[in-house]
């Protein structure tokens, strides 16, 4: 494997992905994307990710179980929690149960790229930051 | 400033701390002690100071803003604008994590904010009327009317200036009574539970501060004009609730746009009227 | 889907189609002020016939019988008098004729008193004479012609008998016997016709006494006949009313607030009242409507925070597109910038979905009337309440049975109700229970049930008759306004329906709401024709 930072991206909203992607491969950052929460845990079963970032409210599977799994799993990985039903007991519950960090939607591709970094950063590994540098300076 | 706010956020961990208490002196201490434990920065009475100066008000005003029971001479609206001055310039200063923060009435107005962690620290009559007793030479029978007469104007005070009752349990995330705790040990419980994941700060409730804080700074400029208005900021989106007759409903629509527009770390403005005060008053608690 | 004109509530159902006069009256329970109004004139339009006046008219009546009663005997009793007065002239007559005979039987026996019987029946004409007016009255103008030839011939006779007494005899014995006779036989007449006369009318007199008797008591008979029917007309008119106003009251405070109609041909005192209580109606009715609205606005507050959430989706898809669209925007090609700006514009329509649901439900909009597909109704709710339900983690289930009728209501108060019942179940649930929300033919004919089940704690068995009541709450201060249910009932009261409860400790509650079928398309067109 190359030195890239390894990130899974969890969400059921297909577009959050389709963007996702590009924009985290710009900072250097080898990004798998899922929209089913069942595929993607089958995934991280197999192979370690450094970063998992995902949905909370998702059918099926709740990205809390997703959470406890990679805890778990991987007790090394940096989960970031996503959702758009942000409120102050569900971020408690994921800080408790060890997530990285937590973020609401709606969100800038900044916003992720800069907690990714700061995951990079805990994980040992510095990120090469420059395209969103020159975003900032356009926002 | 001891640490510089880049540097608080690299350490992914630390909470703000809210304190509050029945017995002022007492609890200015274990809030310090905290600070002091944990080595976090405290923030106290002594920034009314720097408050008193960039507004150009006397210090003992503000102090008298944060003490005093609503009464027959109070100026209410005067009142609530020295408050905005301290809730301003205390939400600037928790931007940081890693803070203390106790004498600002920061309990009655961080609220929901997943990585402040709000401490009271209650204190039954009977005690606190021995202290005073003792510390000022009267009577006891005295001292436990007076010590019951200041709940009840702390209470009074809490529900007029904001809305709330501060004696309310479900405010905080825990209560400390000094009754059954020592000092040593409150301090102890709390430094313990500052460091629970529970609380650690996070960019959602980080983000939610500075929303905080960004519709503060325009509420202080606009209540210049607009005394009641209301105000909510989301990334530099704000929000203005004001109440008007429909006739200067524009001029003031355009007015307050102008006065916010201007304000440093504010995109877009927008405007509502309104005329059911107290629904709004409802919503924006809940 | 056939949506006919608004029926003016008070139209007259077509006789005989029983389902069509349901339909009517749920309308008229729904219809607002303009059937206030049409009852108001209905009630006005008849004439008017007051209590005040049938007892004025009984009291009128009473005492013009008695009156007629008085001026009858009055009547009699002066035909009494005079006949009275008859009698005793007539009396007076025979007894001077009467007395003058026995003074000529003195003469023919002695030869003395001539002139005494002479002196009598002189006396015997003047009180005819004298009392000639009343004697004309009662015999007739020809009395005289009757009484007097017969005096006169005695008093001749008389005179004649007195001549010859003074002469000495100068007549013979015969024609002084026979003379004699003449005199007896006429004396004899006059008593004879007088007495006649006299025994006659007093036959009439006791028969005139005899009459008035009757007619006195016939009257009081008849008056204690109308009497009696009067006040037992006026009893039952106030007694009825009475009875129909008690079961208004009772008809009111169920919920149901059609105005009062006339029930009668006339009105009177209580149509004031049936007035009082239709203008009471009105005003409850708006108060209702008030409290349905409010209501209404905390349940909207209530999908407001699940809505919020659930757009922060879209938002987050619009946001990071655009973002990146700003970000890349030289280094893409044509086909994935057109890609992404189709996302934007996508997304942004989904968002505006999401709010327009609960905009339409939450717009204020007045009592409307249609035939409503109910699974249809339930589907819509269902989706409204999609974020709770999405928040809660619940299930819900949703079932309908087939080809189901329509039923005639308000479709925003129904999904108000529903809505209460969904909301309620959700907060009764466990976290990833499921919620079963049913339609289906209700158990009597041509009503539909909708059942919302769910399998949450249920409500303990002595509250459970409480629950519908104003004001009653098992949720924490704040919560709840206790309202819920007890508006949802007042609605579906108002579409002649009504909700049921059940429900098993830890095993979950029931809600049943049974409303009628109506055959709407029918009848609209049976009103075309």
């Amino acid at each position: 494997m190359s030195d890239n930072l390894q990130v899974l991206l969890l969400d059921d909203e297909p577009i959050v992905g389709r963007r996702l992607k590009p924009a985290l491969a710009k900072i250097g950052c080898e990004v798998e994307v899922f929209e089913d929460p069942e595929e993607a845990l089958a995934r991280m079963a197999q192979q370690e990710f450094d970063v998992v970032v995902t949905d909370i409210r998702m059918d099926q599977i709740d990205g809390m179980q997703v959470l406890e799994f990679v805890r778990e799993r991987w007790p090394r990985s940096k989960v970031i929690m996503i959702t758009g039903y942000a409120m102050m007991s569900l971020a408690r519950e994921a800080m408790e149960k060890g997530a990285f960090d937590f973020i609401a939607k709606p969100f800038k591709p900044d916003d992720l790229r800069k907690v990714i970094a700061k995951a990079a950063k805990a994980l040992g590994s510095e990120i090469d930051f420059g395209a969103a540098e020159v975003d900032k300076a356009n926002g | 400033m001891t640490s510089g706010p880049g540097a608080a956020r690299e350490v992914n961990l630390m909470p703000l701390i809210i304190v509050s208490a029945d017995d002022f002196s007492q609890g200015r201490e274990i809030a310090h002690r905290v600070a002091g434990v944990l080595g976090y920065r405290y923030v106290g009475r002594d920034l009314l100071a720097s408050v008193a100066e960039q507004h150009q008000v006397s210090q003992e005003e503000l102090v008298q803003a944060l003490e005093d029971p609503p009464g027959f001479l109070t100026r209410r609206s005067r009142r609530q604008r020295l408050l905005a001055f301290i809730e301003e310039g205390c939400l600037q200063q928790l931007q940081d994590d890693g803070v203390v923060c106790y004498g600002l009435a920061g309990h009655l107005y961080v609220r929901g904010i997943a990585h402040a962690l709000k401490v009271r620290i209650i204190t039954e009559v009977g005690q606190w009327a021995q202290a005073i007793a003792e510390s000022e030479g009267v009577p006891l029978e005295r001292a436990q009317k007076v010590v019951e007469r200041r709940k009840e104007e702390q209470k009074r005070w809490s529900q007029d200036a904001y809305n709330l009752d501060q004696s309310d349990p479900s405010l905080y995330d825990m209560v400390l009574s000094l009754d059954t705790l020592e000092p040593d040990k409150a301090v102890e419980i709390i430094c313990d539970t500052a460091g629970y994941r529970k609380f650690q700060a996070m960019t959602y409730s980080r983000k939610l501060m500075q929303d905080k804080a960004l519709a503060s700074r325009v509420r202080v400029e606009l209540m210049k004009s607009f005394p009641d208005i209301k105000v909510e900021a989301n990334d530099g989106t704000v929000v203005a609730y004001l109440q008007s007759l429909k006739k200067d409903q524009r001029k003031k629509q355009e007015a307050v746009r102008q006065l916010a527009g201007g304000i440093e770390g504010v995109r877009h403005v927008e405007v509502h009227v309104i005329r059911d005060y107290f629904g709004q008053a409802a919503q924006s608690s809940r | 889907m056939a949506e006919g004109p608004a029926r003016p509530g008070g139209a007259p159902p077509p006789p005989g189609d029983e389902l069509s006069e349901e339909a009517a009256a749920i309308e008229g329970r729904l219809g607002l002020a303009r059937d206030a109004e049409q009852a108001r004139r209905a009630l006005l339009a008849r004439p008017r016939f007051s209590l005040r006046l049938q007892i004025f008219l009984g009291n009128a009546i009473a005492f013009l019988v008695a009156v007629a009663v008085a001026v009858a005997l009055i009547a009699s009793s002066h035909r009494m008098e005079s006949k009275t007065r008859f009698l005793e002239i007539v009396n007076d007559y025979v007894m001077q004729v009467e007395q003058a005979r026995r003074f000529e039987k003195n003469f023919f026996l002695y030869g003395t008193n001539l002139s005494d019987a002479q002196d009598n029946v002189f006396q015997a004409e003047a009180i005819l004479n004298r009392n000639a007016e009343e004697l004309a009255a009662i015999m007739g103008a020809d009395w005289r012609r009757q009484v007097l030839p017969n005096l006169h011939s005695y008093a001749r006779l008389l005179e004649k008998l007195g001549q010859g007494a003074h002469r000495d005899q100068p007549v013979g014995k015969a024609e002084r016997l026979k003379l004699q006779s003449q005199v007896r036989a006429q004396g004899q007449q006059m008593v004879s016709a007088a007495l006649a006369v006299l025994s006659k009318e007093k036959a009439a007199l006791s028969e005139v006494i005899a009459r008035s008797r009757q007619l006195l008591f016939y009257s009081m008979g008849l008056l204690l006949v109308f009497m009696v029917f009067n006040a037992y007309w006026l009893g039952s008119r106030m007694l009825s009313s009475i009875g129909r106003f008690g079961q208004y009251a009772g008809r009111i405070a169920s919920g149901d607030f059609t105005p009062v109609t006339p029930t009668r041909r006339y009105r009177d005192e209580f149509t004031e009242l049936a007035l009082a209580i239709n203008s009471m109606i009105e005003e409850l009715e708006k108060r209702e409507a008030v409290l349905v609205q409010s209501h209404k606005m905390r349940a909207v507050g209530t999908l407001t925070a699940g809505v919020a959430h659930e757009l922060n989706n879209p938002m987050n898809n619009i946001t990071l597109t655009a973002h990146m669209l700003q970000e890349d925007y030289a280094d893409l090609d044509d086909p994935e910038r057109r890609e992404m700006i189709d996302d934007v514009v996508a997304e942004a329509s989904r968002a505006k979905k999401i709010i327009s649901n609960l905009l339409d439900f939450a717009r204020e909009s007045g009592s409307q009337l249609e035939p409503l597909d109910l699974p249809h109704l339930l589907q819509e709710t269902i989706a409204l309440a999609g974020n709770q339900i999405k928040l809660s983690g619940i299930k819900i289930d949703f079932q309908s049975s087939g080809n189901l009728p329509r039923v005639h209501g308000d479709s925003q108060q129904l999904q108000q109700v529903f809505l209460n019942l969904i909301l309620n179940a959700i907060d009764a649930s466990h976290k990833r229970g499921s919620i079963h929300v049913l339609v289906l033919p209700a158990d009597e004919p041509n009503y539909l049930a909708v059942k919302v089940m769910d399998e949450g704690t249920g409500i303990p068995a002595h509250i459970l008759g409480s629950i519908f009541d104003p004001f009653f709450t098992t949720k924490e201060k704040g919560k709840g306004t206790g309202l819920g249910l007890s508006v949802s009932q007042g609605i579906v009261a108002k579409h002649g329906g009504r909700i049921m409860v059940s429900s098993q400790e830890d095993k979950g509650t029931t809600f049943t709401v049974v409303l009628p079928v109506t055959t709407i398309p029918a009848q609209l067109g049976s009103e075309k024709a």
